[in-house]
């Protein structure tokens, strides 16, 4: 059977951050004339050992999880062009993970069907 | 990704612009009042906003779900507390007792830049509600036609 | 952003049947591991096609919290199943040719 398809659940991790972001980019745009508000940003990808250089690692830490945080570069206002760029790239982004999933589920349905759907 | 928080947060957000907008409207409006409801001039407001506690949320059911309840809202609408601007028309009914008639000290400079700026916020939280819902739809056409 | 998938790809491999620790040994060490492994899978589409509808279930009481898991926990599912299904019609085709063999 399928066990723990470790593409499946990777992808999913990586769904989850994005999905993720996007309320952290919500926030920051609903944000953008309050006073003192320290924009958010989800920590995900910085977890990942290979982001990091190192391609012997495992391609997931073990608990890799993805979370929210304060902007660390220091950013005391919303940038809210820098947040619209933001937003349609995690949208993108998010598409695109699901289209990847889908057609690696499609493969496997093809595998288990002969080639029929 | 609780797509009712996601569109929640932007929905906050586009509340907040939207009163920032009418009021900015309103001053505008009253550039020329100056007679108030209780007979006293029009004291311009202003819009103060904050932002809600950002909380995350653990799932009950599903550890990995992270759910973000946050957004923004109005803290208070307060006059201004500008001087009103004094102008020489003796013969304007409200004018005192020397001549000068006190109109509200709107600034209609700062009150345009107010509301463009208020009408890309606004239109920003719409572009990132239209975001949450297109990425939660296609979430929906996983597995395609099968 | 560059993935190394020469990780990635075990999970491909994975779906393999694995041999039996003696394979040539006959019909009935080759029979234990594989109804070890027909039960085993069968416990597992259970327990994903179990896990699916408390997840649809959940999504019909608006508690959802991620859409995505929801659409993946289905198809995952629906796999399994079909899986299950094209395993079960293979042993009947099995069974019907040997009940043809002429003695």
């Amino acid at each position: 059977m399928f066990g723990i398809d470790s593409v499946v659940s990777f992808v999913t991790l990586a769904l989850d951050a994005a999905a993720l972001r996007q309320q952290a980019i919500a926030n920051n745009i609903a944000n953008v004339g309050s006073a003192g508000y320290v924009p958010l940003r989800v920590n995900f990808e910085e977890q990942l050992a290979f982001a990091r250089g190192d391609l012997t690692g495992a391609a997931v830490p073990a608990g890799a999880r993805p979370f929210i945080e304060t902007d660390a570069a220091g950013a005391t206002a919303v940038m809210l062009d820098v947040e619209m760029v933001k937003l349609a790239q995690n949208a993108v982004h998010y598409q695109s993970l699901l289209k990847a999933l889908d057609k690696h589920l499609s493969i496997m349905s093809a595998a288990v069907n002969e080639g029929r759907r | 990704m609780d797509y009712m928080a996601a569109f929640a947060i932007s929905g906050s957000g586009m509340s907040v612009e939207k009163l920032r907008l009418d009021v900015t409207a309103l001053n505008i409006a009253n550039v020329h009042s100056t007679r108030g409801p209780e007979g006293t001039g029009y004291e311009p407001l202003q819009v103060i906003s904050g932002a809600r506690q950002a909380q995350l949320f653990r799932s009950v059911f599903a550890a990995e779900s992270l759910r973000l309840a946050g957004g923004a809202e109005v803290l208070e609408v307060r006059t201004v507390g500008v001087a009103p601007r004094l102008v020489y028309e003796p013969n304007h009914p409200d004018a005192d007792a020397a001549g000068f008639v006190a109109y509200p000290g709107i600034n209609p400079v700062n009150e345009m830049v107010t509301l463009l700026a208020a009408m890309r916020a606004y239109e920003a939280n719409v572009a990132a509600f239209n975001a949450a819902k297109t990425m939660a739809l296609k979430a929906l056409e996983l597995g395609g036609n099968g | 952003m560059n993935i190394d998938t020469s990780t990635l790809l075990p999970a491909v491999a994975g779906t393999r049947l694995t041999p039996t620790a003696d394979a040539g040994a006959g019909a009935g060490a080759g029979a234990l591991g594989f109804a070890q492994w027909l039960e085993r899978s069968l416990a597992e589409t259970n327990t994903r096609l179990i896990a699916a509808d408390q997840q649809v279930q959940r999504l019909a009481l608006g508690e959802t919290d991620n859409l995505h898991h929801v659409m993946i926990a289905l198809e995952e599912a629906k796999l399994s199943f079909q899986l299950m299904v094209q395993v079960r019609n293979k042993l009947l085709e099995a069974y019907q040719d040997i009940l043809r063999m002429q003695v």
